[in-house]
């Protein structure tokens, strides 16, 4: 984010604040969108019933925090933020906040309402001081598609808000196959927003990855290819800029993994061979069946609460081909749950441009109020909004991106997907967007940059290129320059 | 071979009973006049044959209903597949050899009618490159259904399990083909995997189709890969039983049960849960279906031997108290009367149903084009927020999937009112109970079949060479104007000034182009929406008459012939009754031994036959699953539809 556009942002709420000074209701949201231009980017984690998202921010975070259970469990809207200690507080629908005591049982947090339904709340606001949270807020939200309308309703209603900006910056959208719900949610949020200022901002997970081949050692492989068919896919192409399928139950153990588990697996593993597939044939059998010596009951029921029949069977798969230490283990195991994949997604699509996508937010704030309630002298305001919409360089990129991704251009094919990739379609660091390693040097960099810059100014001055081309060729051009630019820089500073 | 578990043979010891009962009454019947009896006996005996009772297996995708069948009949009769898997429906019947079939629609043939279908033997090999999403990706090849066959004991009792692509996913057409498939069905098997409990769209699903079927039976399966099923099953039970009382749930494992059949582990088989389940469907689904069929066929023998009897009793009456027989004949013709009122075309149940399919007709239509005209509404609202052109695809998928869901919800309703008016019709047969007539309407299969993909409209695009045309069209005036009007200076005409103005008319031409083919396009689809919604009504609507015209054709016909046996049992009663008047003494006492004997053996039968019933009433009191009985009141109106998935969505 050029320093200039966030600065052009704060400056526009700044001058409405002042425009709207006499109207209480304005100049709080206003100072709201003020303040989330200095906070961390915002994600939320939605998607239907059931589809794992507290156990996936648990994992995002590396702690099991959020309550998950079998049946519904996530009623409330529950943000989790950074603070240097834990702390719990409760929004009311009518009302004062009010603090919560911190309840943990098995480190996971209790929220003791009271005498206060889940109707009557609106948010909870966790703090918890977690390095995971230093750089982004995570939202975490109740099913889609629940059976208890209401509980739906207020997912919904939070994340696509009729007349306001999202509360989120971003979503993370979980599903375990593609359904029509998710879609027309997806659809949904792009619209409140998107249809606006024409970006796409959400991230689809397969989440539940390992139970896509019924527990088999290879789930994981389909669960890849299911994935690959779906970012294929015309229809969610265009409402999310990715798809990575995730195990979540799976990254949520190996990252939390404890010296008993490792101890009761590496047990596991050296039973003989038929016996064991015969006590990991059902997650009955596993807890009724007498295992090896030393491994109780109580233990396989936490163990396979923990890791899923798929993760004992894949744990032991690998402890026998000598992962014999736990940290190890737990690496490997959070390698193949595909939770890196998504925090390199998180990192290169969200983290990179969250600057852009919280003055985004802002600007939909502001412009939300500039046409709903005009006054005399918003006129320049208004102005500078359109100055700022149009001339930020980071916003014509999302909004190329969309269109890329939607309608498309008039580039042929391979352009046109390079095109994607240099405006950071793939993520917006320099070597992303070049299509290079990450440990290429600055040198390498800015020579890539320059051949690109070259290439897409000679597309541009074709002169059988059509109008609207030459629109995607000049924000093509521009980022170019500013990859130049960066590297230049960088090339420059060590000498 | 593996033996589909601990399965009993499905009592074909009764059905030969029954066979034989049928045929006893055919020999009672004789070569005599009394064809109607034997055409109807006939048919008794043929559909005793044929017996086929058919679950359909529906679900979410992904949800293992192709795995809950394969561990079913213990064979890999369905694709199963990580990914989608099922994309066509697949029948498994019992078969003397495993042996696998496709049908296919016949060539230039419009309707799918039973005659148009073709059935193909094909290697049971192949079968997943014809039903499976990976060979047969969104059924581009038409098929209709395919067929497995397999020698299962399971299934000898006539049990037809169908396996159907998932529904409530992306396509809300496959809903509609499931949804129609299900009158012809016996019985439905709801599956949801033990992962989660019921969701919203499941439970919509189940109602839509509680009023269609009211044989449901849940299925919580993949018990093995979760630990906490257990509690998935009970919030389950809570869920089923708010839509409808008693609607049984078995939690099963379809992989344990395959891997126990591999390792022959009874214990192994006990807990996959898939007995429990075999025994409802062989007790409670087979069985209702085998006591309605023997009930059905046992009435249809005392119902013969009824009108035999009649006749017969009148003879000797008259032959034994000749004293009587004008009494007797009085009475005779009067109900004979009574009979040929029946009969007529004017006959009170025959305007019951002729009304009733009129009004069912005219309620169905407006019903239709009201769903529809809203849809309508709606998509032209979209239409006009943008260009239509770039979105088309999307759009034209929303309008179908908006449609299907409109014409699944008129076919509820309308085959729900069906059957009500074949129990009213049914009403004015006040003798004892009249059996209602099967409405085994073939189902419509695919109702949208007929109707021809959206056509595709112009994205918007204008290639470089037509922008050139269209801003030359302009600049062509602009350059002549100016460099006429300039000529009078003595300039050339082609000189600045004269190419400047050419350049900006030029530009203005292609700006009026631009909105004058947006402004077309967006006519051009609201057009194109009309019409195919317009196609939509014309087809469906025309389908769905079809359908009413023949659950009325085949109303009128049962009754008809139940009214036709009854008066011509009379008329024959009379007409003995007459004769044995004017018969000689000597002819009389042989006459009288004649029908002595035929009457025992008439009475025999008639309680061999009752026998039957009285067993399966005893049977149905004991399963005591009767459905709850109609109420008089006619299924309520056509229901609105709720709301639209918003249109705007497709349009952006």
């Amino acid at each position: 984010m050029t320093p200039s556009t966030i600065v052009g942002v704060a400056d526009l709420v700044r001058e409405a604040l002042d425009a709207y000074r006499d109207d209480p209701a304005s100049v709080a949201a206003l100072q709201g969108y003020a303040r989330r231009l200095e906070e961390p980017l915002r994600i939320a984690v939605a998607g239907m019933v059931k589809a794992g998202k507290s156990t996936l921010l648990n994992a995002i975070l590396g702690e099991e925090i959020a309550p998950t259970d079998t049946a519904e469990c996530t009623r409330i809207v529950t943000w989790y933020r950074y603070g240097h200690t834990p702390k719990i507080t409760l929004y009311p629908v009518t009302g004062e906040p009010r603090s919560l005591p911190v309840k943990r049982v098995d480190g996971r947090l209790v929220f003791v309402l009271g005498d206060a339904t889940a109707d009557d709340v609106a948010r909870l606001d966790v703090e918890w001081p977690s390095p995971g949270l230093r750089d982004m807020t995570l939202i975490d939200t109740p099913g889609i598609a629940s059976l208890s309308e209401d509980v739906a309703a207020r997912s919904t209603s939070f994340l696509t808000p009729e007349d306001t900006p999202s509360e989120a910056d971003a979503i993370i959208y979980l599903m375990r196959h593609m359904h029509a719900s998710d879609l027309r949610f997806l659809e949904s949020f792009k619209d409140t927003e998107a249809g606006r200022s024409g970006t796409v901002n959400a991230l689809a997970v397969l989440s539940r990855a390992d139970e896509v081949g019924a527990g088999r050692i290879d789930s994981l492989l389909s669960a890849a290819d299911i994935a690959e068919r779906y970012r294929r896919d015309h229809s969610l192409q265009k409402l999310a800029l990715g798809v990575v399928p995730v195990a979540g139950l799976l990254a949520q153990s190996a990252r939390t993994m404890r010296q008993s588990d490792f101890e009761a697996l590496q047990l596991l593993a050296g039973m003989e061979r038929t016996e064991r597939e015969k006590l990991l044939l059902s997650a009955d059998r596993f807890v009724r069946v007498a295992g090896p010596e030393g491994l109780t009951t109580a233990a396989r029921t936490a163990l396979l609460e923990r890791y899923g029949l798929f993760g004992i069977r894949l744990s032991v798969v690998l402890i026998r081909n000598g992962f014999g230490e736990p940290t190890p283990l737990a690496h490997e195991l959070a390698r193949r749950s595909g939770l890196h994949p998504l925090l390199d997604l998180l990192g290169r699509q969200f983290q990179a441009r969250a600057e852009a996508l919280k003055a985004r937010t802002a600007l939909v704030g502001v412009d939300t109020l500039l046409r709903t309630s005009p006054r005399e002298g918003t006129g320049a305001l208004v102005a500078a909004l359109e100055r700022l919409q149009v001339n930020a360089h980071e916003f014509r990129e999302l909004r190329l991106l969309a269109t890329l991704r939607t309608t498309g251009t008039s580039l042929p094919p391979e352009l046109a997907s390079e095109a994607e990739g240099l405006i950071g379609g793939w993520g917006a660091a320099s070597h992303v967007r070049l299509g290079l390693d990450a440990d290429a040097g600055p040198e390498q960099l800015a020579a890539e940059a320059r051949r690109y810059l070259e290439k897409w100014r000679a597309v541009s001055e074709n002169p059988l290129t059509d109008r609207s081309a030459l629109e995607v060729c000049r924000v093509v051009v521009r980022s170019c320059e500013g990859v130049v630019a960066e590297c230049s820089h960088l090339a420059a500073q060590p000498a | 071979m593996a033996d589909a578990g601990p399965v009993k043979p499905s009592t074909p010891l009764a059905e030969a009973q029954l066979a034989k009962l049928v045929e006893q009454g055919l020999e009672l019947v004789g070569t005599g006049d009394r064809l109607d009896l034997r055409k109807r006996l006939d048919q008794t005996l043929r559909r005793l044959k044929d017996p086929s009772i058919r679950v359909i297996v529906v679900g979410e995708f992904k949800q293992g209903k192709s795995k809950l069948i394969n561990a079913l009949v213990n064979a890999p009769a369905c694709p199963v597949d990580d990914d989608i898997a099922t994309s066509v429906p697949t029948v498994v019947r019992y078969g003397e050899t495993a042996s696998a079939a496709i049908l296919v629609p016949k060539e230039d043939s419009e309707s799918t009618d039973e005659a148009n279908i073709e059935r193909r033997p094909v290697p049971i090999a192949d079968l997943p490159s014809y039903v499976s999403e990976r060979g047969n990706p969104g059924n581009t090849k038409k098929l209709v259904a395919g067929e497995v066959y397999l020698p299962r004991k399971l299934l000898t009792g006539g049990l037809t399990v169908i396996d159907s692509p998932g529904v409530g996913g992306l396509n809300s057409s496959h809903t509609l083909t499931t949804l129609t498939a299900l009158p012809t069905a016996d019985a439905m098997l709801l599956v949801s995997d033990a992962s989660q409990e019921y969701t919203e769209p499941e439970l919509r699903f189940l109602r839509q189709a509680m009023r269609i079927t009211p044989s449901v039976v849940g299925v919580l399966s993949k018990t093995d890969l979760y630990p906490e099923w257990r509690r998935v099953e009970e919030i389950d039970r809570g869920h089923l039983a708010q839509v409808a009382q008693d609607i049984p749930l078995f939690s099963v494992s379809s992989d344990l049960r395959l891997e126990a059949s591999r390792l022959q582990d009874a214990e192994l088989n006990a807990e996959s849960g898939f007995p429990g389940l075999i025994t409802h469907i062989r007790d409670e689904i087979v069985g209702k279906a085998q006591r309605l069929q023997r009930r059905s066929v046992s009435q249809d023998v005392l119902s013969v031997t009824e009108n035999l009897r009649l006749s017969l009793q009148s003879e000797l009456e008259a032959f034994e108290n000749p004293q009587n027989t004008p009494q007797m004949i009085a009475g005779l013709e009067m109900a004979k009367a009574e009979a040929d009122e029946l009969r007529k075309r004017s006959a009170r149940w025959q305007i019951t149903l002729n009304d009733g399919i009129s009004d069912l007709i005219a309620d169905m239509e407006y019903d239709l084009r009201d769903r529809l005209r809203r849809i309508q509404r709606e998509a032209e609202t979209a239409i006009d927020l943008g260009d239509p052109g770039p979105t088309w695809s999307e759009f034209s998928q929303w309008l179908e999937e908006c449609a299907a869901a409109a014409i699944s919800d008129t076919f509820v309703w309308t085959s729900e009112r069906a059957q009500w008016l074949a129990a009213q019709v049914a009403e004015h047969f006040a003798e004892d109970e009249v059996t209602l007539p099967v409405l085994h309407v073939s189902d419509t299969g695919d109702a949208l079949d007929p109707v021809d993909d959206m056509p595709t409209l112009d994205n918007g695009r204008v290639n470089p060479m037509q922008k050139v045309l269209i801003g030359m069209r302009g600049s062509y005036g602009g350059v002549l104007m100016f460099g006429l009007l300039t000529g009078i200076f003595g300039m050339a005409l082609i000189n600045p000034l004269s190419v400047g103005a050419g350049l900006l008319l030029g530009r203005k031409a292609y700006r009026e182009d631009k909105e004058a083919r947006l402004k077309r396009r967006q006519a051009e689809a609201k057009a194109l929406v009309r019409r195919q919604l317009d196609d939509v009504t014309f087809q469906v609507g025309k389908q769905l008459k079809d359908r009413l015209r023949l659950v009325q054709r085949s109303t009128r016909d049962h009754f008809t012939e139940i009214a036709e046996v009854h008066h011509r049992s009379l008329a024959d009663s009379v007409a003995a009754a007459q004769k044995a008047a004017t018969m000689y003494a000597l002819e009389k006492d042989v006459r009288i031994r004649e029908i002595k004997a035929e009457l025992k053996k008439v009475d025999t039968l008639a309680r061999a036959a009752g026998a039957v019933a009285a067993e399966v009433a005893a049977d149905a009191g004991r399963a005591s699953r009767a459905a709850a009985p109609r109420g008089p009141e006619p299924p309520a109106g056509p229901a609105r539809m709720a709301g639209l998935p918003k249109a705007v969505a497709a349009v952006g």
